[in-house]
């Protein structure tokens, strides 16, 4: 059985393991989602086995502390990678200034098979943000104000942005270069009740060319829609986005009809009437759940500090001791090994 | 529109990092000459480094090398008045473009090649090795406009320096050891031997050579580990196989690999040597060589 574990730990079997390690590497490159997930998945396994066994089994390891920590510190980060890939969340949101998180909002979601429920205790109300810009439209920061509930009734005010995410429940929230304008429109059908939502514009600036959108109101004609925004935009100087100094004409083509709306104004159409209230903006946000990220981090740097600790005791105490008793030259042992 | 002409106007910080250069070319034509006018005497076989670098003659500055030193700290001064000048101008580090990467990495290998040329006297004929290897990224970044630059808003995060940092001293161990490694396969030139007779011995450098490498892997380790914080910070996830991410993955397998195979078996010392050049192109490549296949260095990097 020990022969079995020494040959499951031994080196030669590390060096194929991260030779196959190397070779998946180099196939996910660019393109994770398009590939095998085993061409990662087998190697990771059979060097989490052959680290576990060389762990348990050589001495060369185990009888040295700073080796012993930084390989179970490689052995923990490949165990908490494999938990956090089975228990992660990755998706999308576009979320409306002034309205509430919704988990059903979310889109492109990929998650791992044991991702718990967390997300319905998420509660947040999208504000105002603003993007700042260089001459030549490079964007600069972005400012988003989020509202969050402060656990006593009421809601208090944070700002996020880049790189510093709105982080809730273990769930965080990134602002992207992914933001918007979208005009509120009432909906009011011949028959029934009236309706109020938002159209999500194309991604401003980006496509500040192609600010339109299409909508089929229920009993009604499809109906296309065209945004004529005033923002202040310039390519030359320093520019601020901001939605609250945003105005916009909102364009309204149903067959052959136009008709150009302000906010508050109405347009009579088959089945029901429009109505224009007002402008507001929209915030894509990148959302990212992963329990282990903090015990990756430790496990990491921990790992490190076991090596550093290794190197330490094997030149640095020794560098010392040589240089203090003055060591003069002796006769040469030819060795490939590390002296 | 900025002509050619516009922008080196602007650029205040070039006559600072043409004099750099210039001291890290003297530099590098000294070491040369040093070694070649050097007696040819035998510095006799080593066991070990720890023997050589506590012996007289492991201690000892020979006649050049003192002028090499002083050329190298003089050129690391004066790209980091390069480097401050365009800081102030421009507001911001140099972490943008390919010039600012070259100029802040003439400067780091500079400033750690000086200290190992300092500290550790059996490395100091490698700088005939390591010196011209610093001055292909000089004849680079003369080739090259020094564009101002805006901060993307994702660098604006401690992380980015910590991450930066620690690439800067992984590249600058890896030249040194590369140094040593390139010593370790001239001696084996019947034209360049003679350059290295008062060298101690190629054990003597291969284990020299092998810590530096082990003390770079360590030093990628912390690098990896700091960029996938803040790539977690910037742009919401701490991996996604990105030119850079991957490449210098693979760049850390392969310094982790050349490790375990020359702390467990017997490499011989000309393997060795080429594996530790292997690390360092490889290493090059990942740092200078990504942006050319790849349209962003890191996923989602503005």
């Amino acid at each position: 059985m020990k022969k079995f574990l020494r040959a499951l730990g031994s080196i030669r079997l590390a060096l194929v393991g991260m030779v196959l390690l190397g070779v998946g590497a180099a196939l996910s490159y660019d393109n994770p989602a398009g590939t095998p997930v085993w061409v990662l998945v087998v190697p990771l396994a059979l060097l989490a086995i052959n680290l576990f066994c060389a762990i348990a089994t050589n001495p060369r390891i185990n009888r040295r502390p700073g080796l012993l920590v930084f390989h179970l510190g490689l052995f923990a980060i490949i165990v908490l990678a494999g938990i956090g890939r089975l228990t992660h969340l990755d998706a999308q949101l576009e979320i409306t200034e002034g309205s509430a998180f919704s988990p059903g909002e979310l889109t492109e979601v990929k998650k791992g098979p044991f991702h718990g429920e967390g997300l319905s205790k998420v509660a947040f109300i999208q504000g105002n943000y603003t993007v700042e810009y260089n001459a030549g439209l490079v964007r600069g920061l972005t400012h988003s104000q989020v509202l969050i509930p402060d656990g006593r009734g009421g809601v208090m005010s944070r700002v996020v942005g880049d790189d510093r995410p709105l982080v809730l429940e273990g769930y965080r929230f990134y602002t992207t270069y992914n933001k918007g304008f979208a005009p509120v429109l009432t909906w009011t059908p011949d028959q029934g009740e009236s309706m109020t939502g938002t159209i999500h514009m194309p991604s401003y600036p980006l496509f500040d060319y192609k600010q339109d959108s299409t909508w089929t109101p229920p009993g009604g004609k499809p109906l296309r829609f065209w945004l004529r925004l005033d923002t202040g935009l310039r390519q030359d100087a320093a520019w601020l986005l901001d939605g609250k100094k945003a105005s916009g004409v909102l364009v309204v083509n149903a067959g052959e009809r136009r008709v150009e709306l302000l906010p508050g104004q109405s347009v009579r159409l088959e089945g029901g009437s429009l109505r224009y209230e007002r402008l507001t903006s929209w915030m894509g946000y990148k959302v990212f759940y992963d329990p282990t990220l903090r015990w990756l981090f430790i496990a990491a740097v921990v790992s490190i500090m076991g090596l550093g600790a290794h190197f330490w005791r094997k030149f640095g105490v020794r560098m010392q001791r040589t240089h203090e008793s003055s060591v003069t030259d002796t006769p040469v042992a030819s060795s490939g090994r590390m002296p | 529109m900025n002509t050619i002409g516009d922008i080196i106007g602007r650029a205040t910080e070039l006559p600072w990092l043409w004099a750099g250069l210039a001291a890290y070319g003297l530099a590098t034509i000294v070491a040369i000459a040093g070694v070649m006018r050097m007696p040819h005497r035998a510095v006799g076989a080593m066991a070990a480094y720890d023997s050589y670098a506590a012996s007289e003659k492991g201690r000892a500055w020979h006649g050049h090398e003192k002028l090499v030193l002083t050329l190298v700290v003089s050129g690391v001064a004066l790209i980091t008045i390069a480097l401050a000048e365009r800081w102030v101008r421009i507001g911001h580090g140099p972490f943008v473009n390919l010039f600012e990467l070259l100029m802040s990495q003439l400067f780091s290998l500079g400033l750690i090649f000086a200290i190992a040329y300092w500290r550790v006297p059996a490395m100091r004929a490698s700088a005939v090795v390591a010196l011209p290897l610093i001055w292909v990224l000089g004849i680079w970044v003369l080739t090259l406009q020094p564009v101002d630059t805006p901060l993307p808003p994702t660098y604006h995060n401690d992380w980015l320096w910590a991450h930066v940092g620690l690439g800067k001293i992984f590249l600058s161990l890896c030249l040194v050891g590369t140094g040593l490694a390139g010593v370790i396969l001239l001696r084996h030139s019947e034209r360049f031997a003679p350059w290295f007779r008062h060298v101690p011995a190629n054990e003597v450098l291969d284990g020299l050579a092998w810590r530096f490498m082990l003390l770079a892997f360590i030093f990628h380790s912390l690098m990896l580990v700091a960029g996938a914080v803040w790539a977690q910070d910037a742009w919401g996830r701490y991996w996604s196989w990105d030119a850079l991410e991957t490449s210098s993955f693979l760049n850390w397998l392969l310094l982790g690999m050349g490790l375990h195979a020359r702390f467990t078996y017997r490499v011989p010392l000309r393997a060795g040597a080429v594996l530790i050049i292997a690390v360092f192109v490889f290493a090059f490549f990942t740092y200078f060589g990504t942006p050319f296949y790849s349209e962003a260095a890191h996923k989602g990097v503005i």
